[in-house]
C-alpha cells in the first residue's frame, strides 16, 4: 500500500456564505491516535494562523465555517496539520469555491399529446436550492435538466439556463423518464451536485398508450431502397437518353487536350489547304501567337522587313506538298522523356515532333530520316555529314524539299509567318534518305527533344552537315547545350540560303539542348533562287538562322539577329551560335 | 432609400459588440429617459459580461503562464482597491445603504479605469501573448468604460443628495507589469488578473443584489 498522507480534499461554499473543508486521513494509522489531526486557517490579512471553528457540522474529517467566519473576496489559507507537522495547505478565496446545492421540488405537468396519443410534451419545474439566496440576488444560479427513458443508460442534456422551469417535447407515453436538475453559479464552471430524479410517467395520468408501442419509426430501409433505385432508373435513362443537351447537361464531357486554333478532326482529315490556311496567320497572328505561348514570346526575331513580305508567298507554295502529315507536325508533343543520345531511333508516331530523336513520323519517312539525320547532324555523328555533304547539289532539288519542311515547319510553328523553306528541293531531299546531300540549305527544326537536342528536318541537315564537316574536326560539337559553335557552323555550312526551319513551336518542354534556328525566309529564298517566289534583293545576306541565345530551359529562347563579321574573322562570340548575318556573309 | 441607408448606418453605430443594446427611447419619445429599471438591466448584464471576459481571461493566463511556476501557492497579494472597504459578506451588503454601495461601486469601477487601460497596453507585450488574452483586455477596458457611464447615470437618478466622488484608490502597478524579469513581470500580470477577476464579481453581485433590491423589492 502505498503511503498516503493526510489531504485536504476540497473546501466548498454552497452558498457564497458559508464554506467547509473537508480532508482525507490517509493510511496514517500511527498519526490518528496520538496526534489529532486540525485545520488551521488564516484570511490573507492576517497572521496567526487559527484553529477550525466547527469540525462537526459538516461531518467527520471537516471543518465549517459559518457566515460569521466567512468572508466572501478575501483569500484565506487552510493547512493541515498536527502538532508539529504539516501535510497540507491550500489558499482560495469563497467565491472560487462555489458548489450549489441540488434543487428541489421537482415536478412536472403535461402540456399536450399528440393527436396519435403516442407523443406528449411535458413542462418540468422545480425551486432553487433552499440555502442560496437568489430572491435577494445574492448568488445567480444556472441550471442543467438531464432526462432519460428508464431503461436508457445515456442521459440527455440541456443547454444550462437561468429559469426554474423547462418544457420537453416529444416524449413517447409509452414510455417512463427520469430527469434530473443540477446547478451551478453563473459564471463559474463547475456545477453542483444533482438532485433527486423525477419519475415520469403518463400511465399515472391515465394517459399512457399500451397498445402504442409499435412506434412508426421513419422507413430508413424502404427509402433507401426506393431512393437508389430511382436514383439508378433517371441515371440510365439519361445515359440512353438520345437528347444529346440533356446528357450533356447531366454528364458533362471530359474536355480533351487542344491546342488553342488547332481542330485536330480538322487535322486528321488532312485537308491540308484549310489547316494551312488557319495556320498561315501572317503578320498579325504573330503577337497572339507570341502572347499565346511562353516559348514563343521569348524568340525575337530580328528580321528585316522585306523578307517577310516573301513569306507568305513562300508558305503557300510550300504547303502546296501536301505529302507530309500535318498532323505529325502540329500534333508535336514531346513526349520523350529525357531520352539520352538523340540518335536512337524511336517508333516512328504520328507526329514527328513527338521525338526528338531519331523519330519519324511513319507517314512521312523521308521526313522522319531526314530528321534523324538531323538529329545525327546535331548529334555530332559526322559520318553522316561527311556522307551527305557531297551529294548536297545544287538547290533546286533541295527546294523542293523544303516546301514540305516548310509545311511542316508551318503546320508547327505558327511564329507569325510561316515557315518559308523557300526551296521546294526539300521535298527530294526527304526522299532521299540518306542523302544530306539532298537536304537544303536549310533545315528545319521539327522539333527539339527535351535532351536538348534539336530535331531537323531534312533541308537543315546539309547545311549542319556541311558546318560540321569543314569544323567538325576541329571542335566539339557539344555545344554547350543549345547552339553550334559559330565557327564550326560557319565553316560547316556551306549553302547559306536556305531558309532555316522554324523553330518548332511547342508547348512542352523544349529542353536545354535545343537548337533553334529561325528561319529569315527572305535571306533563304535569296539563295535559292529558283523557287522561290520573290527572292530577296541578293545583297542581302539571309542568314540561315539567327542566332540563338536562350534564355529559359525548356521554353524560353530569345534569338538575336546579328550583324555578322566578316568571314574570316573567328566567330567568337558566345561561342554556340552564329547570327544570321554572320552566316550570310559566310556563305558563298 | 436613403431613409433605409440612413437607419442601417445608425443602427450599425448603435449596436454594440459584446452586449446587445436595447432601445435608447423607445416610442421615439424626444424627451426620454430611461427607466431605472432598464438603467440596471444593461448595468447588470455589463458587470456579468466583463465579471466573464475576467475569468475567462485569468484562467487563459493561468493555464498559459502560470503553471509550473508556483503563482498559486504564493499568497494572492493584496489589490489595490483593498483600501476600499466594501461589503464582504451578506449581511454586510444587505446592511449598506444603496447610496453608499453605489458611490463604493463607482469608485471601484473609477480605480480599475487606469490599471485597465495599461493592462490593455501592456498585455500585448508580453512574449506570444495569444490573440484571445489580447483581444478580452480591450474589451474589458471599453466595457468598463461603459459601465461607469451607466452607473454615473443611475447614481445620478437614485442619489438625492450631493454626489460623492471622492471614493477612489490610485494604482501604481504599473512598473511592476514592465519589469524586465518575466517570471516577476508574469506574477504582476497574475495578481492584477486575479484582482480584477475579484473585482468584477464583486461588483456584479452587489448590483444584482441592488437591483432586487431598488427594482423588485427584494423578490428576484
Amino acid at each position: 500500500d502505498l503511503l498516503q498522507w493526510p489531504q485536504i480534499s476540497k473546501c466548498r461554499s454552497p452558498e457564497m456564505e458559508t464554506f467547509s473543508c473537508f480532508w482525507t486521513v490517509g493510511n496514517f494509522y500511527n498519526l490518528t491516535v496520538p496526534r489529532i489531526l486540525q485545520l488551521l486557517y488564516k484570511k490573507s490579512n492576517e497572521e496567526d494562523w487559527k484553529e477550525c471553528p466547527d469540525y462537526i457540522t459538516s461531518g467527520q474529517n471537516s471543518c465549517y465555517f459559518n457566515a460569521s467566519y466567512t468572508s466572501v473576496w478575501t483569500p484565506y489559507c487552510v493547512q493541515l496539520a498536527s502538532k508539529n507537522e504539516v501535510y497540507d495547505k491550500k489558499c482560495f478565496s469563497v467565491d472560487e469555491i462555489v458548489l450549489p446545492d441540488p434543487p428541489v421540488h421537482l415536478n412536472w405537468t403535461l402540456l399536450n399529446t399528440s393527436q396519435t396519443g403516442i407523443h406528449g410534451d411535458i413542462q418540468v419545474r422545480w425551486d432553487p436550492p433552499p440555502t442560496a439566496d437568489v430572491r435577494k440576488g445574492w448568488i445567480t444560479l444556472e441550471y442543467e435538466l438531464q432526462y432519460k427513458e428508464v431503461n436508457e443508460t445515456k442521459w440527455k442534456e440541456l443547454k444550462p439556463r437561468l429559469s426554474t422551469m423547462v418544457p420537453l417535447y416529444s416524449l413517447k407515453t409509452a414510455r417512463d423518464y427520469e430527469i434530473r436538475i443540477r446547478s451551478r453559479q453563473r459564471t463559474s464552471e463547475k456545477f453542483g451536485e444533482f438532485s433527486e430524479i423525477l419519475y415520469v410517467s403518463f400511465s399515472q395520468i391515465g394517459i399512457g398508450c399500451d397498445h402504442c408501442t409499435e412506434e412508426v419509426e421513419f422507413p430508413w430501409f424502404l427509402v433507401l431502397v426506393f431512393g437508389v433505385c430511382g436514383l439508378a432508373v433517371t441515371v440510365i435513362s439519361i445515359t440512353l437518353s438520345k437528347q444529346p443537351r440533356l446528357k450533356m447537361l447531366i454528364f458533362p464531357p471530359v474536355p480533351v487536350p487542344k491546342i488553342k486554333g488547332i481542330d485536330p478532326d480538322l487535322l486528321k482529315k488532312g485537308k491540308l489547304d484549310e489547316v494551312n490556311s488557319i495556320l498561315a496567320c501572317h503578320d498579325n497572328c504573330k503577337t497572339q501567337l507570341y502572347s499565346d505561348d511562353l516559348w514563343v514570346e521569348f524568340i525575337e526575331l530580328d528580321i528585316e522587313d522585306p523578307d517577310e513580305k516573301n513569306r507568305a508567298s513562300d508558305t503557300d507554295r510550300l504547303l502546296s506538298e501536301d505529302h507530309l502529315k500535318s498532323h505529325s507536325s502540329l500534333g508535336a508533343k514531346d513526349d520523350d522523356s529525357g531520352r539520352a543520345s538523340c540518335c536512337e531511333p524511336d517508333i516512328p508516331e504520328t507526329d514527328f515532333s513527338a521525338s526528338d530523336t531519331c523519330d519519324a513520323t511513319s507517314d512521312s519517312d523521308q521526313l522522319k530520316k531526314a530528321t534523324k539525320k538531323e538529329d545525327d547532324l546535331l548529334c555530332l555523328d559526322r559520318q553522316d555529314n561527311y556522307e551527305s555533304l557531297p551529294r548536297l547539289a545544287n538547290t533546286d532539288p533541295q527546294c523542293q524539299h523544303r516546301n514540305t519542311q516548310s509545311e511542316n515547319s508551318q503546320l508547327w510553328a505558327p511564329f507569325g509567318d510561316s515557315v518559308e523553306s523557300p526551296c521546294p528541293s526539300v521535298h527530294t531531299q526527304i526522299s532521299n534518305q540518306n542523302s544530306l546531300a539532298s537536304t537544303d540549305f536549310y533545315a528545319q527544326v521539327s522539333d527539339i527533344t527535351p535532351a536538348g537536342r534539336v530535331v531537323l528536318s531534312p533541308g537543315q541537315k546539309s547545311k549542319l552537315g556541311r558546318a560540321q564537316h569543314e569544323g567538325c574536326t576541329e571542335q566539339n560539337f557539344t555545344m554547350d547545350n543549345t547552339y553550334f559553335c559559330e565557327a564550326d557552323v560557319k565553316k560547316c555550312i556551306a549553302v547559306t540560303s536556305h531558309e532555316e526551319n522554324e523553330p518548332h513551336v511547342q508547348e512542352q518542354g523544349y529542353n536545354e539542348d535545343g537548337y533553334f534556328t529561325t528561319e529569315s525566309l527572305t535571306t533563304t529564298a535569296a539563295n535559292l533562287g529558283a523557287s522561290l517566289a520573290a527572292p530577296p534583293s541578293s545583297e542581302m545576306p539571309v542568314a540561315d538562322y539567327t542566332s540563338i541565345h536562350i534564355v529559359q530551359s525548356p521554353q524560353g529562347l530569345v534569338l538575336n539577329a546579328t550583324a555578322l563579321p566578316v568571314p574570316d574573322k573567328e566567330f567568337n562570340m558566345s561561342c554556340g551560335y552564329v547570327s544570321t548575318d554572320q552566316l550570310n556573309k559566310i556563305m558563298p | 432609400g436613403l431613409l433605409l441607408a440612413a437607419l442601417l448606418v445608425s443602427h450599425m453605430l448603435l449596436t454594440k459588440e459584446g452586449v446587445t443594446s436595447l432601445p435608447i427611447c423607445p416610442n421615439g419619445s424626444v424627451n426620454c429617459q430611461l427607466s431605472l429599471e432598464e438603467l440596471f438591466d444593461r448595468a447588470v448584464k455589463l458587470s456579468h459580461y466583463i465579471h466573464f471576459l475576467s475569468s475567462e481571461m485569468f484562467s487563459e493566463f493561468d493555464e498559459r503562464y502560470a503553471q509550473g511556476r508556483g503563482f498559486i501557492a504564493k499568497a494572492v497579494n493584496s489589490c489595490h482597491t483593498a483600501s476600499l472597504t466594501t461589503p464582504e459578506d451578506k449581511e454586510q451588503a444587505q446592511q449598506i445603504h444603496h447610496e453608499d454601495l453605489l458611490n463604493l461601486i463607482l469608485g471601484v469601477l473609477r480605480s480599475w479605469n487606469d490599471p485597465l487601460i495599461h493592462l490593455a497596453s501592456e498585455v500585448q507585450r508580453i512574449k506570444e501573448a495569444p490573440e484571445t488574452i489580447l483581444w478580452k483586455a480591450v474589451e474589458i477596458e471599453e466595457q468598463n468604460k461603459r459601465l461607469l457611464e451607466g452607473m454615473e447615470k443611475i447614481v445620478g437618478r437614485v442619489h438625492s443628495g450631493e454626489v460623492e466622488n471622492d471614493i477612489y484608490t490610485p494604482w501604481d502597478g504599473l512598473p511592476s507589469l514592465q519589469l524586465a524579469d518575466e517570471d516577476s513581470r508574469l506574477f504582476a500580470f497574475y495578481n492584477l488578473l486575479h484582482c480584477l477577476r475579484r473585482d468584477s464579481h464583486k461588483i456584479d453581485n452587489y448590483l444584482k443584489v441592488l437591483k432586487c433590491r431598488l427594482i423588485h423589492n427584494n423578490n428576484c
